[in-house]
């Protein structure tokens, strides 16, 4: 049994993922080479003379925490763990934009201040007034898998405290032309619906997510967080070794793994890969797919873990979702995300409740 | 003066993001910092950087800048006394 967790969760996501509405009940269709996020109204959370100095980026973050210590009926949590690939990109292309345009003199002090990747989880702390541990991770795709890892030691050794852990990435127009050029993402506008069905290349994403983790379960918490493993740039052989250690300290058999959460992207030369280490690897397990409802971006797989808890405290798997269906109910749930063939991880939740 | 006044306010406004406010709820003499506007020290910097960036007008001695900057109206007297032709 899980001795970490989940007892509160928000998400901004391309995804209408906020509100009292069933699990995407309401699936959004974006016909763009990007998928946007759908944002709640922020005047819930903030007053105008707060709004007018935040970004997109600060807003969903600072929603999302907020969603999800509300959720958790807590006020102030004793740690905040931000994972972000990108950090502030809006305020930074404003900065740097500026400091072009002004022949790098007078300079706007707000985007610049903004600019850092450590402001979302810095502007949480300073609207709640916390003063507690207070860590950003900017490790590219395993951002988020870094600030869980960060969270689960940290309740390890002391499991009363509640820690606030999530991931946050935004796409704005210039970073957006910018990775086009790459070649990585769609080159046309196309339905995220049809991802997986034509074309080559992710579709980019966004989003925020937060959770808040604790060793104690008192809010009666449905899931708990069992193990996260990361892996760079490793072959088939290693995966399997890694997911045999990280099932082994689990106390579970692969045959105990419900569903498995693919984190493919589209791409169907990358996909292929994970497709087929998963057939292998878990053979009796179902499967499902996430990226064309969250995109393509370093902590994607936030979103993952937000859908894998929510699948496991409804007990339901939304068919939008479902790749492979064997019936079985979701409660031992993997992910296993992959970013660009290059990144790989392993997320373990499972359900805490005796009855399933 | 009136004209420099009412460019100010919705300069004041776009810069500060004050979407909020309009500029006629901006009066000439009312107090921009504190119980006023409630605009505060990073505000300050950005109202040194719209002067600067739109009337080329500097602020020399820092110690001046709450004088200058405590309305519309100061901020416009001050433009008009340094701004060069």
């Amino acid at each position: 049994m899980a001795n970490i967790f989940i007892t509160g969760m928000g998400t901004i996501s391309p995804q209408k993922t906020w509100g009292d509405a069933p699990l995407l009940s309401e699936v959004t269709e974006h016909n763009s080479e990007r998928l946007a996020c759908v944002e709640p109204d922020y005047t819930q959370w903030f007053d105008p003379r707060q709004l007018r100095r935040m970004s997109r980026v600060l807003k969903m973050g600072v929603a999302a925490g907020s969603m999800a210590l509300k959720e958790a009926n807590i006020a102030v949590p004793d740690a905040i763990i931000t994972g972000t690939g990108y950090g502030c990109l809006e305020d930074t292309g404003i900065f740097l934009t500026k400091m072009v345009e002004n022949n790098e003199e007078a300079l706007n002090p707000t985007p610049f201040i903004q600019s850092t990747h450590n402001t979302i989880g810095s502007l949480i702390a300073l609207m709640l007034q916390c003063q507690g541990y207070n860590q950003t991770y900017t490790q590219g795709a395993f951002s988020f898998e870094n600030s869980l890892l960060d969270a689960l030691m940290m309740l390890k050794d002391e499991p009363a405290l509640k820690v606030l852990v999530g991931g946050v990435d935004e796409i704005t127009d210039l970073s957006h032309t910018i990775q086009k050029r790459f070649g990585i993402f769609r080159q046309q506008p196309e339905s995220n619906l049809n991802l997986f069905t034509t074309g080559k290349g992710a579709v980019n994403g966004e989003g925020a997510t937060y959770f808040v983790l604790s060793g104690e379960n008192t809010s009666d918490s449905a899931v708990g967080v069992e193990a996260v493993a990361t892996f760079y740039k490793a072959d088939e052989q290693t995966l399997k070794q890694g997911l045999d250690n990280l099932l082994r300290d689990a106390n579970l058999k692969v045959s105990d793994i419900d569903f498995v959460l693919l984190g493919t992207s589209g791409d169907a030369g990358i996909d292929k890969t994970l497709l087929d280490y998963t057939v292998k690897m878990f053979p009796e397990s179902s499967t499902g797919v996430f990226k064309h409802l969250s995109g393509e971006h370093p902590v994607a797989s936030s979103f993952a873990f937000w859908l894998a808890a929510k699948m496991i405290q409804e007990q339901t798997i939304p068919s939008i979702v479902m790749l492979h269906d064997t019936g079985r109910k979701p409660k031992n749930v993997l992910i296993f995300n992959q970013y660009f063939g290059t990144h790989h991880s392993f997320i373990l939740l499972k359900s805490c409740r005796a009855s399933g | 003066m009136e004209q420099l006044m009412a460019d100010l306010k919705k300069q004041i406004i776009e810069a500060l993001n004050l979407k909020h406010l309009k500029p006629e709820n901006i009066g000439d003499d009312q107090p921009l910092f504190g119980d006023g506007l409630g605009l505060d020290s990073i505000d300050a910097l950005e109202l040194i950087v719209l002067l600067q960036q739109n009337y080329k007008v500097k602020i020399d001695n820092p110690q001046d800048g709450p004088s200058i900057f405590r309305s519309v109206k100061s901020i416009a007297e001050y433009i008009r006394a340094n701004q060069t032709a």
